[in-house]
């Protein structure tokens, strides 16, 4: 039997007091796609914040295909096969979608070994099966900076692939799109699925009901169920955490 | 004023005509043989002389765009790197000088270290005044046109690899550096029995390679420092243009993405610091060569500042664009320090035109080149040869 691909155990931070993620512990297999839904303040973003090293963990432990990853550098743990994906679409505004390609796919990460000119045979087949699936050609030589919300949004995703992560985390990959881009999103994000391992934080419920296939919902830093879409429906506890924001819909 | 993200225009199909490589041979290649060729009509020693100097200057603002315009490190010490670079080189130009062979000893001294001995103290590098011997060295030429690189390569790497693995970023690493250049600005003016304090190394003698001297006054002076800086630009160029450059310039743009791709940013800055300041100390090394002295002046907070206004005028996203606001700037406030009027009210000019270019050409002199190629381009209907290897069609555009 193979290592799952990401174990959360007993993860906690503490702010001064506050325990944004307090105890979290949950075991995502290879190739899975697992929601994490949440209410506002439910420590989701701080927890994927936690798993990649953005922030320090006051406690608990990350391990990542049988690879303690916990604290390690952002760097460390991207290169251990962990790719993340902003609430705010983060990609290199002054350089064109082909360049944040050119740069995602750059696998040697040394200083020295990439004082090399163009691309590798292997590097351009990949970056040509990214734009098709993502369906960036016709923006390839544009400024990032200049695209489209959605088209940004899609340019990360790429740049995630490109990276070749084993381990993606999605945080809200739908903020901000039209029912059109969302639907486009949930294509991308399904042709991922078994390819890589997938953590998705969103609101969109029915963007949810699109990819979803296991849910884990946070509450106050903690767990509070996990299980199948209709289950998680069904959990009276989930009904009562989310009373306060008018229940899950 | 002109948009210089020309997007309703270009329609985002069409590649910029200024993005194409062959643009940017053409456009070194046009300032190499105009600079190379100079001399051919220019045949005043004096000018010469002077504009092999703003070679040099322009060769600093190659090393401004490289840290500000590519890495996002604005560098407010950079006279730091360029005094040490001038230093090195002026200590070995000054031990060959004709005054330190003629202080009494059969190896050279300075003359000024004679005037600050105590009464009876040997007059010989090793002990004529304390520290001297880290003069002995020096006797060597090679030894201190290698230091003039060196010193700034190990110190900046030292200082570079501090600041970046405590990811400091923004206007602190340009107060630190600012801060650090003044100091050792006060530190070289106090060693004054060693360093000659405010009065800097003069009287130099002359390089000499291979037993022929080059007086700064020579065409062959002046080539030296014309090919100089055609093989920094070019160097500095292609640096620019591998994975590793692309990668620097991902880190400055957003250097959280870069962290998460997983680059280590901090090795980046580290590395291109670090050339920059390189080609800062090759730069003051030239201009003690042309200019015959080294001064305090030259860890001037005025000087380091003025850099960054050259760079930031020529456009600092654009390394040849730098280099060009360098020997313009310095070539104008040549001709204007001739004009009693403008002597004095020179400096207040210079700023103006800072503030100027700042709010209104963010992209400098670069940026209106680039705009002026991208409408010729469109005009002719030409594209740039996309990086993709895409095939730019600009009739789909419309």
């Amino acid at each position: 039997m193979s290592n799952p691909a990401l174990v959360i155990d007993g993860l906690s931070v503490d702010f001064g007091g506050f325990k944004a993620v307090d105890g979290f512990s949950t075991v995502i297999d290879d190739g899975e796609l697992r929601v994490v839904l949440g209410p506002n303040g439910a420590g989701k973003t701080t927890m994927m914040d936690l798993i990649t090293g953005n922030t320090r963990a006051t406690g608990g432990t990350v391990t990542m295909y049988g690879k303690d990853i916990t604290n390690h550098t952002e760097h460390e743990i991207a290169r251990a096969g962990l790719g993340r994906k902003f609430q705010i679409p983060s990609v290199f505004r002054d350089l064109t979608v082909f360049e944040n390609f050119e740069v995602a796919v750059t696998k040697q990460r040394g200083v020295f070994g990439n004082l090399r000119f163009g691309l590798r045979a292997d590097e351009k087949q990949q970056l040509d099966q990214i734009i098709e699936l993502t369906q960036t050609g016709d923006v390839i030589d544009k400024r990032a900076g200049e695209l489209s919300h959605g088209q940004m949004q899609w340019l990360e995703l790429g740049m995630l692939i490109a990276q070749e992560s084993r381990v993606i985390l999605l945080d809200e990959p739908t903020a901000g799109m039209t029912q059109g881009e969302t639907y486009r999103t949930s294509q991308i994000i399904n042709a991922l699925k078994g390819k890589h391992t997938i953590i998705v934080v969103e609101h969109d419920m029915a963007f949810v009901r699109e990819i979803a296939e296991k849910i884990t919902v946070m509450h106050l830093g903690k767990m509070l169920a996990e299980g199948r879409m209709e289950a998680i429906e069904n959990d009276p506890k989930v009904q009562d955490a989310y009373l306060g924001s008018g229940g899950i819909h | 004023m002109a948009s210089f993200h020309s997007k309703t225009v270009d329609g985002g199909l069409v590649m910029r005509l200024s993005d194409s490589p062959y643009v940017d041979v053409f456009a070194y290649g046009t300032f190499i043989a105009a600079i190379l060729l100079l001399p051919l009509v220019m045949d005043d020693p004096f000018w010469l002389n002077r504009i092999a100097k703003y070679l040099v200057f322009g060769m600093l603002g190659v090393a401004i765009a490289l840290s500000w315009g590519y890495a996002g490190i604005l560098n407010l010490g950079q006279g730091l790197f360029f005094g040490i670079g001038a230093y090195m080189v002026a200590m070995s130009l000054k031990l060959q000088s004709f005054t330190s062979l003629q202080q009494g000893s059969d190896t050279p001294v300075p003359d000024f270290m004679l005037w600050n001995a105590q009464p009876g103290a040997p007059t010989d590098l090793c002990c004529i005044v304390p520290g001297s011997w880290i003069w002995q060295p020096f006797q060597a030429q090679w030894f201190g046109m290698v230091m003039s690189v060196i010193v700034p390569v190990v110190i900046s790497y030292i200082l570079a690899t501090a600041i970046f693995r405590l990811r400091v970023s923004g206007v602190y690493v340009a107060i630190i550096t600012l801060a650090l250049v003044l100091l050792a600005r006060l530190l070289l003016i106090d060693a004054q029995p060693l360093t000659n304090g405010f009065n800097g190394l003069t009287d130099l003698g002359w390089l000499t390679v291979a037993g022929i001297e080059f007086d700064p006054y020579l065409t062959a002076t002046y080539y030296i420092i014309a090919v100089s800086l055609s093989v920094v630009l070019i160097l500095a160029r292609l640096l620019t243009s591998t994975r590793a450059g692309l990668i620097l310039q991902s880190t400055r743009d957003d250097p959280k993405r870069s962290r998460f791709l997983g680059f280590d940013v901090a090795a980046y800055q580290v590395f291109f610091f670090t050339v920059s300041a390189a080609i800062a100390g090759f730069a003051g090394m030239l201009y003690v060569i042309a200019a015959e002295f080294a001064s305090p002046s030259f860890m001037d907070l005025t000087f380091s500042i003025s850099m960054v206004v050259w760079a930031a005028v020529g456009g600092r996203n654009s390394l040849l664009g730098a280099c060009i606001g360098a020997i313009l700037i310095n070539t104008i406030e040549a001709s204007a320090s001739e004009t009693e009027l403008l002597q004095e009210s020179w400096r207040a000019i210079v700023g103006l035109i800072f503030v100027l270019v700042v709010l209104y050409l963010p992209r400098g002199l670069a940026g209106i080149g680039q705009e002026a190629v991208d409408w010729i381009g469109r005009k002719a209907g030409i594209s740039g040869r996309s990086r993709s290897g895409r095939a730019s069609n600009p009739s789909a555009a419309e």
